[in-house]
């Protein structure tokens, strides 16, 4: 037994977000992979899980003007689909660098973010491609940014009565690359000692770098002041993105790797990043 | 507070109360006394508890029993029919892929929804498949030995049957 709460199969959006506002201690159980391992641990001790996976509307993925990716779709499906791979190739990336297979059929994007580690794999990705989160709540529908959900460890703008419902990524222009590449202890399932994801325009010149496991919360760098062009020194970018990174993040010691080890990683991680943005494909 | 669940298992209908904290792994173990799965970190990291649910491999220690309710459960005890081991099973024995055997139904499930979606898979596919099991005896050589001889074996055994 993981412990002595009631469980609820939300009937529609409206049903699970009263539950949540009139039930003290009701938590969200999307994919579980993160909150029933809390709970076993006794790091939270909730009185209800609403179970929004029935519901339709916060389901599949649908390409439109760019795509919506419903909150209970699993980080497999989003790993295994052509057009993401294709097109937000860092999502791609970083949904199949989340835990392990088993995990990745029941974790879903949304829980990832909504669980908000400083190492959730997938919000570099999501805060470089200009990310939005859907949330629900009794009031109705908001969207904002994903780069402005996480707020500290574990810490969300969320209200107790809301459910992220989808995330939803704008069309990309054409030529436009992305990147994700995480650091761990081990090649198989291991959070990440930092994890980081790049966008490269290459007909404005606009990079976009996004840092995780490094601060409180993952961090969209400050934009350089003048465009990037893919025969710009790496020697000399990578230096002025690290001067820039080095002042945003404030990493800590932890299990995984000291401060310093983080520190250090930064540029060798956003060398790997730019030549694969600037340079992949080159002869 | 108990629930009424509904749950296939094996492709037997099964029904009960359970209380809500009650994992898949446990409602398996417990009531089912399918005891094949095993209860290794309980956290989702070593995969001895792999079934199939709906088609998919997941950790049933992360699976709430009532999650389950109306779904189909598959688990080792459904993969030797009339007295004959699976392909999977025998691949496993036959390339000496079982030492203390803890991790083997997870393995096994795991190889089990590979092989479902996948009826050909290259190495790189099977290594994916199986990363979330964790062996701490075989070294996993002959575990990936299992898995392409069991591949192998069932493209044969369907050929067979046309």
């Amino acid at each position: 037994m993981l412990g002595n709460f009631d469980y609820v199969r939300a009937e529609s959006v409206e049903h699970g977000c009263a539950l949540l506002a009139r039930t003290p201690g009701a938590a969200v159980l999307a994919g579980g992979t993160d909150l029933l391992v809390n709970i076993r641990n006794k790091a939270i001790s909730p009185t209800l899980l609403v179970d929004f996976k029935g519901i339709n509307e916060m389901g599949g993925i649908a390409f439109t003007d760019g795509v919506r990716i419903g909150a209970n779709v699993p980080l497999n499906a989003i790993a295994e689909d052509q057009r993401i791979k294709t097109a937000y190739h860092a999502l791609f990336e970083a949904a199949t660098a989340v835990a392990t297979y088993q995990v990745r059929n029941r974790a879903t994007l949304a829980g990832n973010l909504g669980n908000a580690s400083p190492a959730a794999d997938t919000a570099p990705p999501l805060f470089v491609l200009d990310a939005h989160v859907e949330i629900s709540g009794p009031d109705g529908t908001r969207r904002i940014p994903v780069r402005d959900l996480p707020v500290g460890v574990k810490k969300t703008a969320l209200a107790p009565d809301e459910v992220i419902t989808a995330v939803t990524l704008p069309p990309l222009a054409t030529g436009v690359r992305t990147k994700f590449v995480k650091k761990q202890r081990i090649k198989g399932h291991d959070l990440a000692i930092i994890n980081m994801a790049g966008y490269y325009d290459p007909s404005s010149g606009e990079l976009r770098i996004a840092i995780g496991s490094c601060a409180p919360t993952p961090v969209l760098l400050p934009p350089l002041p003048e465009p990037v062009r893919r025969d710009d020194p790496l020697d000399d970018l990578t230096a002025a993105l690290n001067r820039i990174a080095q002042e945003a993040v404030s990493p800590i010691d932890d299990l995984r790797a000291s401060a310093a080890y983080r520190r250090e990683m930064i540029p060798v991680f956003l060398r790997r990043i730019l030549t694969a943005l600037l340079h992949e494909g080159e002869d | 507070m108990e629930q009424l669940i509904h749950i296939t298992v094996n492709g037997t209908k099964e029904e009960a109360r359970v209380p809500a904290g009650m994992t898949l792994l446990e409602f398996l173990r417990e009531r089912l006394y399918l005891t094949g799965a095993k209860e290794g970190c309980g956290s989702g990291e070593c995969g001895a508890c792999t079934v199939i649910l709906d088609g998919k491999a997941v950790t049933s220690c992360l699976v709430l029993a009532v999650e389950a309710d109306g779904k189909e459960v598959w688990t080792v005890e459904g993969e030797a029919s009339d007295g004959k081991l699976s392909a999977i099973q025998q691949a496993f024995i036959d390339e000496g892929a079982v030492q203390c055997g803890f991790c083997t139904p997870g393995m096994i499930m795991s190889a089990r929804a590979l092989l479902m979606r996948n009826p050909h898979p290259n190495d790189d596919e099977i290594l994916e498949a199986m990363s979330g099991n964790l062996c701490r005896c075989t070294g996993y050589e002959p575990i990936l030995a299992a898995v392409r001889r069991a591949a192998q074996q069932e493209s044969e055994d369907v050929q067979d049957e046309r």
